[in-house]
């Protein structure tokens, strides 16, 4: 029978990071993945790292940490994961969202992080392609973008020179517990896996591996859809956001001046433009269960907003449309964390539309709390104890 | 099984990507239609797939000796051919 110091389950993003960190700690460690590497969520995703989308406080810091992780990672591997430190750009289509945009720039530096005010002349510089009525924007130089499934290939890449190994199509069908209820294998419909340690890298399919142990994870699989274009050039040269979003989630009575179909599924605007040469555009958050399909009314507002910001997307064609599943976490923020009634279990989930950005910060923390150091920063905020004392099975039928 | 195709074959005309590409792709891990697309870009341009998906399947088949109907198919997504953003929108100005 296999034995290993760690068995990581899922080899997306989450735990193909936390493998690569694992591996070159020097504990011998397997991915244990259902279908291949970057098969799920990290495949069906944009790029952008951003400590930009975030909400002031640890869920910034993590930002910061993760996207700094990815500057030096990408000089280290030999594997190419297309980071590319582009800026980040959020764009005002109003006064007000103008003005709400600069309160929340100043609470950003506040906490210490650069993002500046930037006037429509220099967003026109930047972004040539961009509508000319707008009002203004955001700026962050730091931020940027990576390809992600590369990302998942490069962690792979290079934890296998520190002695990685990898299943894919294995499907786990149970964890054997201890009379401590403390963990003694993973079984698969290929074999079982002996090990103490096991970390639950399932994004919206944690909660199956959860049930396994006995725990309720409150994650819920949330869809995003995006399009692509045709190969042609560059079309946005930094990741650009639009800022009415932000107001739109967070005051229930703000209005965007948009369409009905627009409105009706909260579309709003994220594109980049891939190393490939093709651009891709965004997106949506709707909670469908596990359903991928891409929705016609919903391609139709995309590419509305689309060309409401990059008018020359009109006559670009659009070559495929796809689905992800993001894995929504009833409070907004990751689980990273040890679980107290299980030992030997961890949890590395639960990033909703984050996972990219954040994978590179997740897997250093893991890592380090698997081996009992000192985190990268005081992660207790992202601990599974949080939840104790919530009704939790209650909680992960109805999180929203 | 007829014989192999030679490394410096084009298979997807979209990405320019050969048969050595996708055989390195299959040592790399690849087991299916999907995971060569994911590793190669084989299947990823204009035409999705089109022209070279059976290709692909072929050299799943003959590399990993299993049949063609077990290396599966690209996922299927619209729009079935390229369309405009200008008239996916509705014709919007």
């Amino acid at each position: 029978m296999k034995s290993y110091d760690v068995v990581v389950i899922g080899g997306g993003v989450m735990g193909t990071s936390t493998a690569y960190q694992l591996s070159k700690r020097g504990y011998s460690v397997a991915i244990i993945e259902q279908d291949d590497i970057a098969s799920g969520t990290a495949s069906h995703t944009d790029g952008a790292t951003l400590i930009s989308d975030k909400q002031p406080g640890i869920d910034v810091l993590q930002g910061y940490h993760s996207v700094e992780l990815y500057r030096k990672l990408s000089q280290e591997f030999s594997y190419d994961i297309e980071f590319s430190s582009c800026g980040f750009m959020y764009v005002c289509e109003t006064d007000q969202e103008m003005a709400a945009a600069a309160e929340y720039a100043a609470k950003v530096r506040a906490q210490g992080f650069e993002m500046r005010v930037i006037d429509p002349k220099e967003m026109g510089e930047r972004e040539k392609y961009l509508a000319k009525d707008l009002k203004g924007g955001l700026w962050t130089e730091s931020d940027g973008l990576v390809n992600p499934y590369k990302v998942c290939f490069g962690f792979v890449e290079e934890a296998r020179k520190y002695g990685l190994d990898v299943y894919t199509k294995h499907e786990v069908k149970g964890i054997k517990l201890g009379p401590k209820n403390q963990v003694e294998a993973v079984i698969t419909d290929r074999g079982t896996f002996l090990t103490k340690k096991v970390v639950n890298a399932c994004g919206v399919w944690a909660p199956f591996i959860g049930n396994m142990v006995g725990l309720s994870i409150p994650i819920e699989p949330r869809k995003g859809m995006l399009l692509v274009t045709e190969k042609a050039e560059t079309i946005a040269h930094t990741e650009v956001l639009e800022f009415g979003y932000w107001l739109a989630k967070f005051f229930a009575d703000f209005k965007r001046p948009v369409s009905e179909l627009v409105e009706k599924h909260n579309v709003c605007l994220n594109i980049e433009t891939t190393h490939s040469g093709n651009t891709v555009v965004g997106g949506c958050r709707l909670f469908r269960g596990y359903d991928l399909k891409s929705e016609y009314e919903i391609m139709q507002a995309i590419a509305e907003r689309a060309i409401r910001f990059f008018p020359v997307l009109k006559d670009m064609n659009c070559i495929r449309t796809f689905s992800g599943l993001r894995p929504f976490c009833l409070d907004h923020l990751p689980i990273v964390s040890g679980v107290d009634e299980v030992p030997g279990f961890y949890i590395a989930a639960g990033h909703e539309g984050d996972g990219i950005a954040l994978a590179p910060i997740t897997g250093l923390l893991i890592s380090q709390i698997i081996a009992g150091e000192k985190t990268e920063f005081d992660a207790t905020e992202l601990g599974w104890n949080r939840f104790k004392g919530m009704d939790m099975a209650k909680l992960a039928e109805h999180p929203h | 099984m007829e014989k192999k195709f030679d490394d410096d074959m084009l298979v997807c005309r979209c990405e320019e990507i050969t048969v050595g590409e996708i055989r390195q792709a299959i040592e790399e891990g690849a087991v299916d239609v999907v995971g060569v697309k994911r590793r190669t870009r084989a299947g990823m341009g204009l035409c999705q797939g089109k022209t070279c998906e059976k290709m692909v399947q072929q050299i799943l088949a003959q590399e990993l000796c299993i049949g063609p109907e077990q290396t599966g198919s690209s996922s299927i997504r619209p729009p079935v051919r390229p369309i405009t953003f200008g008239t996916l929108a509705g014709g919007v100005k």
